[in-house]
């Protein structure tokens, strides 16, 4: 980097530094999309193990170690302006906040209303207007044949 | 070297990038022009995280208050459908980046090409999300007044129209943004035609490619999500 000085009214100004873009060799890209491919596989992989309460924690353990390559290496985070990544980093602090303090306030409201006796709404099961037919044989896919009416 | 306060050049430094024609005379060197623009781009993909956790929100209450119902539900999603756009859009990102990275480097068919496929991957994607829709239109998975799944020969314990609410509101803002994003890059496309692109000037490919690559982290969250986790 080139010492450089910015004069701002005919007066230079302190700590003034030019960008210099940082220019990833294609190799770099390739090495991520890669990466990206097995992590998707993994995630895909895992959700047929079954793993009980484990499953989505896992699945966001994988999917944050794939949005972290993309903000890295696609997003340029990694050779940018630091200030940018304070920028990222700070709104997903405001999502934790939000996040942890409605959970919080929904799970222990629950308790609130079953020592008032009040009826939770939660507990409310929707009735379908008719009766339901036998649950169809396959019950995998979307794409499970439609019963004959 | 100049200290004429009268021209706009005034305040370049010595060692500035030379200015290139679209120079806004408001800034000093074409660098904080490009740093001004990627800072906005910055705040408003934040606001954008944001308006998403909202939905985010809502998909992890439903799952708290209703886990079996959430399960039995999201088996109804196409999940090699998902799977399929994962990857197309993981692709679309890569194209994005090499197109972002051609323009660095001033190659300008190389950004057409790149900008060309990301467009590409986009209309793939659109294309296996209305198969997605149709088939969950066709079988009556619809949000809440509107579910009649049961008359379709589908029973899903539990009160699964919260669930196709949550999972429409998402895949839904989501399948917007990309249509918004298929737009941007065709805009895009139209102005690397016309050879505005170079080492000097690529601000609106890299914003659109920050806007783009964000488009692709918010479907990493929500294909685990909504089709995949037991």
């Amino acid at each position: 980097m080139t010492e450089t000085k910015l004069h701002l009214h005919g007066k230079p100004v302190e700590g003034f530094v030019e960008l210099h873009e940082h220019i990833s060799p294609v190799s770099t890209y390739m090495k991520v999309f890669g990466a990206l491919l097995v992590l998707t596989a993994l995630t895909y992989a895992v959700s047929y193990m079954s793993l009980g309460p484990a499953s989505l924690p896992v699945a966001m353990i994988v999917a944050v170690a794939k949005a972290s390559l993309v903000c890295m290496f696609f997003m340029h985070l990694k050779y940018d302006e630091r200030y940018h990544v304070f920028i990222f980093l700070s709104t997903l602090i405001f999502v934790g906040i939000f996040f942890t303090f409605t959970i919080f306030d929904l799970s222990s409201r629950t308790k609130l209303q079953e020592v008032q006796g009040t009826f939770f709404l939660k507990d409310f099961d929707r009735e379908p207007e008719a009766p339901p037919p036998m649950p169809v044989e396959a019950h995998g896919e979307g794409e499970a044949a439609p019963a004959e009416h | 070297m100049s200290t004429d306060h009268e021209s706009p050049k005034a305040h370049r430094p010595e060692g500035a990038h030379e200015p290139h024609a679209f120079f806004a005379h408001h800034f000093n060197t074409p660098d904080q022009q490009a740093g001004a623009a990627k800072l906005g781009m910055w705040v408003f993909l934040s606001t954008e995280i944001l308006m998403f956790s909202g939905l985010f929100l809502a998909y992890f209450i439903v799952r708290m208050f209703y886990p079996d119902m959430v399960l039995a539900a999201h088996e109804h999603l196409n999940k090699t459908a998902g799977g399929i756009n994962t990857v197309v859009l993981i692709t679309s990102s890569v194209t994005m980046a090499l197109a972002v990275r051609a323009a660095q480097v001033g190659n300008t068919p190389a950004i057409k090409r790149n900008l060309l496929l990301t467009i590409m991957f986009a209309g793939v994607f659109m294309v296996v999300k209305y198969f997605e829709y149709t088939a969950k239109f066709e079988h009556g998975m619809l949000p809440g007044k509107y579910y009649t799944a049961f008359e379709h020969g589908y029973y899903i314990p539990g009160n699964p129209h919260i669930f196709f609410a949550v999972y429409f509101c998402m895949t839904g803002l989501h399948g917007i943004h990309v249509l918004v994003g298929i737009g941007v890059l065709t805009w895009v496309y139209i102005r690397a035609s016309k050879g505005h692109f170079g080492p000097n000037y690529y601000t609106p490919v890299e914003n659109v490619g920050l806007y783009w690559h964000l488009v692709d982290l918010i479907w990493i969250f929500l294909f685990p999500l909504l089709y995949l986790v037991r």
